[in-house]
């Protein structure tokens, strides 16, 4: 028996509020109870979250034009730069653009937090003074209500895998990967593995561009391939051992809910957002069930030194069960781990989307366009002019 | 039995003097020197938890600062601000007294405040500032 499912069908059920919806951390044990062709047959949609740390973050927003107008180059939203290099009152703001001076913690991801929970931004813009804008300087404060648009444009999101993070080294070191204690201490990881969008979709078969998605508590897309968008890394049990894939995701910031959307200050790195994003999948067939049944027991990561400044390689591979222990075993030695994906807020993305999609307040739509099926990644390389 | 959280602050005057001695011996307590920072100048301040009867912390208390030294109760010598946490746990593995944990099943990040020395090693773990120290 072949189950062959369409988006329609998936949506009619929706709509009908028929539609059997579970997490991909549910569907685990449905599978291994009842077998993939028995779970395909009863669940329509599977959702996935994660909630981390996703410096590729940013938004645009148009400030609408003052009177008289100005031509925005130099702009700052609470101290924060924001690009001045779009027409007059565009911007966009990235999430690791710190305040000035920096060293307060406070960045282009909280202005979007900020943004996104009502609260009020000093606006302060300063522009050349032309005959068609011939204001030269602005000082006044907005909140999301006052913009015409805001809306939410990732670069890199939703990385599929990731590393896990120690220190060899003698000293604590303060890295993206969170505080390094000395002498493998602690390690850190950050997938919310069984439960992870790109985890349970590994070869992007079902999600493509303009998949409709959960991004920061409000309807999203996938826009584009995420950068760094790499097809090349190791399979085990069908998913990368590594960060593989990504996407870009878009999505209106007025319907976000700052819940799920939070300015991060990481000692010794700076500033990050972390947005919780959930991707609906629809069960067209058995193999899609199939790859939404694997377990943290079936995802594996690898382990790197971060006190090395460069080549650092495998140390050793650990599932996503291991590191969720709390602690793994590297050469008769215990260490201790720590998740820097919230857990407990990817099960919020894949709850709340799945209770959208029972509520019929959630279609699914079919990609417009699907991702490479290959990617690779170059390095920078560094050149004299004119070689 | 209840447990305490005690400050107590030396100057150069008495930071020779042994105050968990006089807890032990004279008021049946049992006294854990969660943390110790003296300087240079002989001033500093040690934070206790000790268990013991209520009655006997109290009397306790009066003695150690007829001797001389500033006592003060803490309520919640750490406060975890479970509206700013977004449980990522990046603190989990940074506690040495595993004071720090996720919940069982909904995985939020949980502190028992019972059993945390107030090392502090979690606070610039946080990447929301959810966890301040007050001693």
């Amino acid at each position: 028996m072949h189950l062959n499912r369409t988006y329609e069908e998936i949506n009619e059920r929706i709509r009908s509020g028929e539609a059997v919806v579970m997490t991909a951390e549910e569907v685990v044990d449905l599978v291994r109870e009842k077998g993939v062709e028995k779970a395909a047959e009863k669940v329509d949609v599977v959702t996935t979250g994660t909630f981390g740390a996703m410096c590729s973050s940013g938004a645009f927003l148009n400030f609408g034009h003052s009177d008289p107008p100005i031509r925005m180059t130099n702009i700052r939203l609470n101290g924060v730069e924001a690009y001045g290099g779009l027409a007059a009152v565009d911007t966009y703001i990235g999430a690791t653009s710190m305040v000035e001076p920096p060293g307060k913690g406070y960045g282009g991801a909280h202005v979007i937090e900020d943004l996104i929970a009502g609260r009020s931004i000093h606006l302060q813009a300063w522009g050349p003074g032309t005959d068609c804008y011939v204001r030269k300087r602005i000082d006044t404060c907005v909140t999301i209500d006052d913009l015409n648009e805001a809306y939410i444009y990732n670069p890199r999101n939703a990385y599929q895998n990731y590393g896990i993070a120690t220190n060899t080294s003698d000293r604590t070191i303060y890295t993206y990967m969170g505080k390094l204690m000395p002498r493998m201490k602690n390690a850190t990881y950050s997938s919310a593995g069984a439960l992870s969008p790109l985890l349970n979709d590994p070869h992007l078969d079902v999600t493509g561009i303009g998949t409709r998605i959960f991004l920061g508590g409000g309807e999203g897309y996938v826009a584009w391939q995420g950068t760094q968008f790499k097809t090349t890394v190791e399979e085990v049990n069908g998913v990368p051992v590594g960060g593989s894939r990504t996407l870009a995701l878009m999505g209106d910031m007025k319907q976000m809910d700052p819940d799920f959307v939070r300015g991060l200050d990481i000692t010794g790195y700076g500033t990050s957002l972390a947005i919780g994003v959930g991707i609906p999948i629809p069960v067209l067939n058995e193999d899609v069930m199939g790859r939404c049944a694997i377990s943290d027991a079936e995802i594996f990561a690898e382990m790197v030194d971060y006190s090395l400044p460069s080549g650092r390689t495998c140390m050793q591979r650990y599932s996503y069960e291991e590191l969720r222990s709390g602690s793994i075993e590297y050469q008769g030695r215990r260490i201790r781990t720590s998740s820097l994906s919230s857990m407990h807020g990817a099960r919020r993305v894949a709850d709340k989307l799945r209770d959208w999609i029972e509520h019929g307040e959630f279609l699914l739509n079919r990609p417009s366009m699907m991702l490479p099926r290959e990617g690779a990644v170059k390095p920078l390389l560094e050149r004299k002019r004119g070689e | 039995m209840v447990d305490h959280k005690i400050r107590i602050d030396f100057n150069e005057g008495n930071v020779l003097e042994s105050v968990t001695y006089t807890l032990v011996s004279e008021f049946d307590l049992r006294p854990n020197v969660l943390r110790a920072d003296i300087d240079g100048d002989g001033s500093g301040f040690m934070l206790l938890s000790i268990v013991g009867e209520e009655e006997n912390v109290c009397r306790a208390m009066a003695r150690i600062r007829d001797m001389g030294f500033s006592v003060r109760e803490l309520s919640g010598h750490i406060i975890h601000d479970t509206e700013r946490c977004w449980s990522c746990g990046a603190c989990v593995s940074l506690c040495p007294t595993r004071s720090i944990h996720h919940e069982e099943g909904t995985m939020r990040v949980l502190l028992d405040t019972g059993t945390c020395i107030a090392c502090g090693s979690c606070i610039n773990a946080c990447s929301v500032k959810a966890i301040q120290l007050e001693l």
